[in-house]
């Protein structure tokens, strides 16, 4: 579903961000990106969606050399992908619904498939109910679930998660990371970047671990080191 | 498509009201610097009808009398031509009665009580005589000359009549144009400024939007359909204001008294509302000019 092949991605000329990575990750993988700030585990989420392009090396998503695509290409291969943040990144003045409902509306969904779509997912997540709250009236771990379930309404291939337990207490976090769990069980290949020990050792999944742009271990079933 | 084309228009009344005021500027500048090209264009228009006469450098026409013997005429139009060295023979013109008319009603079109007395019978013919000497007594002489001859009505010089009006017509012709450039200049910068906040204003947004796949044209067409609508609000607005302007000017000129030359300056009301397209496809494109160069710049989020 994955594929990079010797990628490299320079931040300025010094130190690079990432450094001759190569790693396959399977349809229905679930992957823990590990490794300190600064190691360079976002700078892959963001090679993967293409927000960066490589000075070297190839990017491969379900098939495709994405560094060859057109620009406007683009869009059409972020629709197969959602992307979860630490910061939620929500619009604050839309509610729950037409936060998830904006996800649709933006790539030309009609209003009958949102109408159809966004309670699903919002059920899916365990908001229901909440559909008319904003986000400043949720706590964090619901704003998180909305976060979810905007990523995941377009039922994409692949789910980019980047410290989506950061912001969370270990209570909260471990019930996103079964929410998580349950969107890898239908399927979405789901790629995590995360320096949280516990949700990785909790789930026993392949661990990829990177120091200063590395890789310095690439391991099924790890824990965090 | 009905739904993304009722997206976009909902974006751009939204963005439109959360930033009133530099909209506001950007309207009332794009309104002023579109009145003075529509200003520009009535003067002109204006000066033009006065000097219609004088048209491609004539300096001197010979009126003949409605009533003149072919013989006279064709005696006027050898003597015009016997003067090679004074007169461009090559652009010697004779309007007949019926060209004088159609002429006659440009230049009173201000002043029905004039032109309601002249009629393609009574009205003169006329040579227009383009001078070759640049030497003005000469052609003061010729004039003296023909004002005797037998079937001549009178004789008009440009230099008594209207090259100070001429001069003035340039002169204001270039003032007024440089000045609505530098204003349209002006109002699509202030445009263009007002589409750079308005992006930056939704950065949060747009980024979201680039996160799940909404095309950059999608992203973009609100932007740029709200500086289209700036540059067209204000062209409106512009069209009110050339529209009173004209009427102010036109009952103005009625209260002169007829046969002065002023009332000549009036425009017809068909060439003011063809302006007022002009200004309103120029006020259009500078909004979407100023708008979509914005957009396309700042959208890389």
């Amino acid at each position: 579903m994955i594929r990079l092949e010797n990628v490299s991605k320079m931040y300025g000329s010094e130190i690079p961000a990432v450094r001759d990575a190569s790693f396959d990750i399977a349809k229905g993988d679930f992957v823990f990106l590990v490794g300190p700030s600064g190691s360079g585990k976002s700078t892959l989420l963001r090679l993967m969606n293409r927000q960066e392009r490589p000075e070297r090396g190839n990017v491969w998503v379900a098939g495709r050399n994405i560094n060859e695509m057109a620009s406007s290409q683009v869009p059409y291969l972020r629709r197969t992908m959602g992307n979860v943040f630490q910061d939620y990144k929500l619009l604050p003045n839309k509610t729950v619904f037409e936060n998830v409902a904006f996800a649709l509306e933006v790539i030309g969904k009609p209003k009958h498939v949102i109408g159809h779509q966004v309670p699903q997912v919002l059920e899916l997540v365990g908001l229901s109910g909440k559909e008319d709250r904003f986000p400043h009236q949720l706590s964090g771990g619901e704003q998180q679930r909305v976060s979810i379930a905007r990523a995941f309404v377009n039922r994409p291939l692949i789910l980019l998660a980047d410290e989506p337990t950061g912001n969370l207490d270990p209570a909260t976090g471990e019930g996103i990371m079964q929410l998580l769990d349950a969107i890898n069980r239908t399927g979405t290949t789901v790629v995590m970047a995360t320096h949280d020990h516990r949700v990785v050792n909790a789930m026993r999944r392949r661990v990829i671990q990177l120091d200063r742009g590395v890789i310095v271990r690439d391991q099924e079933r790890g824990v965090y080191e | 498509m009905i739904q993304r084309l009722s997206y976009a228009v909902r974006e751009t009344i939204a963005s439109f009201r959360r930033n009133v005021t530099l909209s506001v500027a950007a309207v009332i500048t794009s309104a002023v610097s579109l009145l003075l090209v529509g200003a520009t264009f009535l003067i002109q228009r204006a000066f033009d009808n006065l000097l219609v006469q004088w048209r491609g450098d004539v300096g001197m026409i010979v009126f003949v009398r409605p009533d003149v013997a072919p013989d006279a005429l064709t005696f006027i139009e050898q003597n015009l031509k016997s003067q090679p060295n004074v007169i461009d023979i090559d652009k010697l013109d004779y309007l007949d009665k019926t060209a004088s008319f159609e002429e006659a009603k440009r230049v009173f079109a201000g002043d029905p009580t004039t032109l309601s007395l002249l009629s393609i019978e009574t009205i003169p013919s006329q040579f227009k005589v383009v001078p070759k000497t640049t030497d003005p007594e000469l052609v003061r002489s010729l004039a003296n000359q023909y004002r005797t001859l037998p079937g001549v009505a009178g004789v008009s010089l440009a230099e008594d009549e209207f090259d100070v009006i001429s001069t003035l017509s340039g002169f204001v012709r270039t003032v007024t144009i440089g000045m609505s450039l530098v204003l349209l200049a002006v109002a699509v910068i202030l445009i263009w400024n007002t589409i750079r906040t308005a992006i930056f204003a939704r950065r949060r947004e747009i980024e979201v939007m680039k996160l799940v796949g909404a095309t950059d044209w999608f992203i973009r067409v609100p932007f740029i359909l709200e500086g289209l609508v700036q540059g067209l609000v204000g062209a409106v607005v512009s069209c009110g204001g050339l529209w009173a302007l004209n009427s102010a000017w036109t009952s103005g000129v009625a209260g002169f008294k007829p046969g002065t030359g002023v009332s000549s300056l009036v425009v017809p009301g068909s060439y003011v509302n063809g302006v007022m397209i002009v200004l309103l496809i120029i006020g259009a494109v500078a909004g979407g000019v100023g708008s979509g160069v914005a957009s396309s710049k700042f959208l890389d989020v």
